[in-house]
C-alpha cells in the first residue's frame, strides 16, 4: 500500500524521473523503542516530499534515519546515492559554524565536491570559490559574505545554510523545518530560491514541515506520520 | 535547591579540614610563619636587585652578554641576564607549544567521545593521561640525563607535557561543542580530518585559542622552574641566584620579569581570542564616557549602536 505507484510518476514541472534513488523497506525508527513502524517507501529522482506531523512524533528522527546518522531499530533503508557529498541536510538548528563566515560555512558544502586527500589543507579550487560567489548571488547574500553568521538575522542564517546545501549538489536533500519562524517575505524568497535550485540540480527535497499549508504549496507528495504510522496523503496515491 | 547546595559545600569543607588536620602534624609551626616571611621578605628578598637588567661590566669597563660575548647592542638591557634568558625561554616555550599543540590536536580528535568510537577514545585519552602524569619538570631530569644540560632537554619536556595537558584541555572542548555541524559533516560523507579541519576547530576555536595562549603562558612560567635541572632559559638563572650565595634579590627581580611577561602574554591573549569570541559583538564602553553624565553616555552608544545596525540591516 505505501509503495509508490510508477506509472504515476508525471510531476507538475515534470522534473522527477523514474529512478529510485532511495529505497526504505519495513523500517521502524526511534531511540530505544519505535517512533514510527513499518515504513516502507520509495523515493524518486527530482520530487519534493513534505513530512508532516505533530511535534515529538518522529518526523525529525526519520530525516536522521535516512541521514544516516542513527540506525533504523528494523528493517533496512538503501539508497543509490553516493556517500561523500549524496545527502546535503539541513538540521533544524542549522549547524553553521557561528564564529566562521557566511563564504566558509558555504565552502564546507563545496568540500564534498573535492578529493579527501586534498580537501583538508586545499578545500578549495577556483572553480569552487566561483560557484560560492555564484550561489551566495543567487541566494542574495554575496554583501555578507565576510561577516561571521552569529551576527545574522535568522533569515539570512537559513539562507547560507541552503547555500552550503545547494552547493554541494546533492541528489537528496533533507530539510528538517528550514523555513522555521520566518516572516512570509523571507518564506517566499527562500522558497523560490530552493525550488529553482533543486529543480536544477534535479535533486530530491525531503522537508519536514510545520506549516501544513507551505508544505502542501511546495511538495508534490506529502507523508504524514500519525500515531506510530506514516501515511501518504494526495499526491501520487490518490 | 540552595539548601542542598549549602549543605553539599558544608560537607565538602569539614571533609577537607578533616583531610588537613590528619595531614598537618604540627599547629604550631603556623605561630612562626608570618614573622619568617617578613624577614625573609625584607632582608632577602626587597628590594628587588635590577642590576639583573643590566649587562655584565668585565673589570677593563666593557659591557658582555651572560655568554661572555661582548655586548655590541646600542640598548644595554639586550645584553642582560634578564633579556637573554627570557628570550631563550620564550623561544623554548613558543617552539614547545607549537609542536606541542600540532601533535595535541589530533590525538585530542580522537580521545572526544563525539568524534571517534570509545575503544579508540579511550586509547588516546591513555596516552594523553601518561604524558601528562610526569610534570614536565621529571621530564626535564629524564632528558638532561639523557642529552646533558642545554635548552633541548627543555624543549623536548615542555613538549611531551604540552602534549598530555593540552590534548585533554582540547579534547574537552570539542565534546562541548554543538552537536548539528557535527552531525551534519556526517550526513554529507565528509571523512574524520574533514570534520576536525573544517568543523570541530573552527567551532572550538575559542577555547582551543585561550587554551593554546593558556600552555603559552605555563611553559614560560614553566621556563623559570625547568631551569632548577639545568634546563636552559631563564630559570637557569634564577637557579644560580637561590643557590649559594644566595642571591634571593635578583631571584627575586627575574621573577617579576617572568610575571610581566605572563601578563604581556595574557593580554595578547584577550586580543587573540576577540577575533573568535561574541565579545567582539559587545560594544565596550570607553573609559571617558564615566565623566559624562548618563543621559549623555547613552545617547553616545545609541548612536553608534544604530549606525553599526544600520549596516547588517542595510545587507537584508
Amino acid at each position: 500500500m505505501d509503495i509508490v505507484d510508477e506509472s504515476a510518476m508525471e510531476n507538475i514541472n515534470g522534473s522527477i524521473s523514474k529512478d529510485k534513488i532511495l529505497m526504505l523497506r519495513n523500517i521502524s525508527i526511534g531511540y530505544n523503542k519505535p517512533l514510527v513502524s513499518k515504513i516502507s517507501k520509495d523515493i524518486f529522482g527530482g520530487e519534493i516530499i513534505a513530512i508532516l506531523g505533530p511535534s515529538g512524533i518522529g518526523k525529525t528522527t526519520l530525516l536522521r534515519t535516512i541521514a544516516g546518522l542513527i540506525r533504523p531499530l528494523s528493517g533496512e533503508v538503501s539508497h543509490k546515492i553516493p556517500r561523500r557529498g549524496g545527502i546535503g541536510y539541513i538540521p533544524q538548528k542549522l549547524g553553521l559554524i557561528s564564529h566562521s563566515s557566511v563564504r566558509s560555512n558555504i565552502a564546507l558544502g563545496a568540500i564534498t565536491r573535492r578529493s579527501k586527500w586534498l580537501s583538508v589543507f586545499f578545500p578549495l579550487d577556483r572553480k569552487l570559490r566561483n560557484d560560492i560567489e555564484n550561489a551566495m548571488k543567487s541566494l542574495h547574500i554575496q554583501d555578507l559574505a565576510d561577516l561571521p553568521v552569529r551576527i545574522l538575522s535568522g533569515g539570512q542564517q537559513r539562507r547560507v545554510a541552503i547555500a552550503r546545501t545547494l552547493i554541494q549538489k546533492p541528489q537528496l536533500i533533507l530539510a528538517d523545518e528550514f523555513l522555521g519562524e520566518l516572516d512570509s517575505e523571507n518564506v517566499k524568497s527562500i522558497v523560490e530560491a530552493t525550488q529553482k535550485a533543486v529543480t536544477e540540480l534535479g535533486a530530491t527535497l525531503l522537508m519536514v514541515e510545520h506549516n501544513e499549508e507551505r508544505a502542501l504549496q511546495m511538495a508534490d507528495r506529502v507523508w504524514r506520520i500519525k500515531g506510530n504510522e506514516l501515511v501518504e496523503e494526495g499526491g501520487f496515491d490518490e | 535547591m540552595n539548601k542542598k547546595l549549602l549543605l553539599t559545600g558544608l560537607i565538602l569543607f569539614i571533609l577537607a579540614w578533616v583531610f588537613l588536620d590528619d595531614l598537618v602534624e604540627d599547629w604550631d609551626q603556623i605561630e612562626n610563619a608570618p614573622e619568617n616571611l617578613k624577614i625573609f621578605f625584607t632582608e632577602d628578598l626587597w628590594p628587588p636587585d635590577w642590576s639583573v637588567l643590566e649587562a655584565e661590566v668585565w673589570v677593563d669597563g666593557s659591557l658582555h652578554k651572560p655568554n661572555g660575548d661582548v655586548c655590541d647592542e646600542s640598548i644595554e638591557l639586550f645584553c642582560s641576564k634578564a633579556w637573554t634568558g627570557m628570550v631563550v625561554t620564550i623561544k623554548m616555550a613558543f617552539i614547545a607549544t607549537l609542536v606541542g599543540a600540532i601533535i595535541a590536536i589530533p590525538l585530542a580528535s580522537i580521545a572526544a567521545n563525539n568524534l571517534a568510537p570509545l575503544p579508540i577514545n579511550l586509547a588516546a585519552r591513555i596516552i594523553l593521561a601518561g604524558l601528562r602524569s610526569l610534570p614536565s619538570i621529571i621530564w626535564a631530569l629524564l632528558f638532561a640525563i639523557a642529552l646533558g644540560f642545554g635548552p633541548l632537554p627543555g624543549i623536548l619536556a615542555m613538549t611531551l607535557y604540552t602534549i598530555g595537558y593540552l590534548g585533554k584541555l582540547q579534547y574537552e572542548a570539542m565534546e562541548g561543542i554543538s552537536n548539528a555541524p557535527l552531525e551534519l559533516g556526517m550526513a554529507m560523507g565528509l571523512t574524520h580530518s574533514e570534520r576536525l579541519f573544517h568543523i570541530v576547530i573552527p567551532e572550538s576555536s575559542n577555547h582551543l585559542l585561550s587554551q593554546l595562549m593558556f600552555m603559552f603562558e605555563y611553559n614560560v612560567r614553566h621556563g623559570a622552574v625547568l631551569g632548577l635541572v639545568g634546563a636552559g632559559g631563564i630559570g637557569m638563572y634564577i637557579d644560580n641566584y637561590i643557590n649559594p650565595p644566595f642571591d634571593y634579590d635578583r631571584a627575586f627581580a627575574l621573577l617579576i620579569v617572568v610575571f610581566v611577561v605572563v601578563v604581556i602574554i595574557d593580554l595578547l591573549s584577550m586580543i587573540i581570542r576577540s577575533f573568535v569570541t561574541e565579545e567582539g559583538d559587545v560594544r565596550r564602553p570607553k573609559w571617558w564616557t564615566v565623566l559624562l553624565p548618563a543621559g549623555a553616555a547613552l545617547d553616545y552608544y545609541n548612536h553608534k549602536g544604530n549606525r553599526q545596525n544600520s549596516q547588517v540591516e542595510e545587507s537584508e
